[in-house]
């Protein structure tokens, strides 16, 4: 899953263990990016 | 049955036009006023397809607002339901994406009007879509509306049948759209809708003409207002051949 640091803003990759938590500087609020899909959508 | 038609035009423009229709029945002027709304087809983006969109608003509020810019249709038979134009749209911020941005894949299918304002975006934001058009009736979507503002009013007949007493107050008389003086037509606007500024000190009488009616026919800029009003009159008769022929059987 790609997260983003809401503190340092690099790119965090969490794992099963790790816990919530930036490795790089330790704050513990992610942010997560949009997916670089396609997305469709249909007007209504 | 009714003979037929005469048809007078008031004012005339490629969008905006106020005719005159003598001969027609109230139930056949609100029948093709109908027609104008809700049966022309016109083109309209109806899926998008976002590629990249930091922008502050959601994929489904720009995609309807994509929806309701208005695209030139093109003309009767060119394009069937189901036919589909593609429209791409790029813009960086710092900058307002406008409509005039849309790159169609079809010159016949274009954003009819250049200054609709999509998004702003800020710096480092960026949208990128691409959108299909299609075409479809007003029914179904008002964005398939070709007829924006249409309407009709029963063409009014003034007379002057005397003068005011002396001394009596004039009050002011208030029409509205187009009125008929001695056979000739004016737009009530010419007086500032007052009838009482037209004939200071006079009584008139008003009265409806009957299977008369002005229309005020205005388009999105999708065909030009003849067009339009051909193109309700020919689904109209589209649907009366069905008719007939269904009965038949």
């Amino acid at each position: 899953m790609a997260y983003k640091c809401s503190r340092c803003k690099r790119d965090v990759e969490l794992d099963e263990y790790g816990g919530v938590r930036c490795p790089y500087c330790g704050h513990r609020v992610l942010l997560k990016e949009r997916s670089r899909d396609v997305k469709e959508v249909a007007v209504e | 049955m009714p003979g037929e038609y005469d048809v007078e035009f008031v004012e005339r423009g490629d969008r905006e036009a106020r005719f005159l229709v003598r001969g027609a029945t109230p139930a056949f002027a609100n029948g093709i006023r109908r027609a104008m709304v809700a049966d022309v087809p016109t083109m309209a983006i109806d899926e998008v397809r976002f590629i990249e969109n930091s922008s502050v608003m959601f994929d489904e509020q720009l995609a309807l607002r994509l929806g309701l810019v208005p695209l030139t249709t093109p003309p009767e038979g060119e394009f069937v339901e189901d036919d589909v134009v593609t429209l791409s749209l790029d813009v960086s911020g710092p900058a307002t994406a406008y409509s005039r941005d849309l790159v169609s894949g079809d010159a016949l299918v274009t954003p009819a009007e250049e200054n609709v304002p999509i998004i702003e975006l800020k710096e480092g934001q960026r949208l990128e879509v691409e959108a299909d058009a299609r075409i479809e009736r007003g029914q179904t979507h008002a964005k398939h509306q070709g007829g924006v503002a249409v309407g009709y009013r029963h063409l009014q007949r003034v007379e002057v049948v005397g003068d005011l007493e002396e001394f009596e107050d004039e009050e002011s008389r208030i029409v509205r759209g187009v009125i008929e003086d001695e056979g000739e037509l004016l737009n009530a606007e010419e007086f500032d809708n007052d009838l009482a500024k037209r004939y200071p000190g006079k009584e008139v009488r008003v009265e409806d003409v009957p299977d008369a009616f002005v229309f005020h026919v205005e388009t999105d800029g999708s065909f030009t207002v003849e067009e339009l009003v051909t193109r309700a009159a020919d689904s109209i008769e589209a649907r009366a051949d069905e008719l007939e022929e269904a009965v038949q059987l």
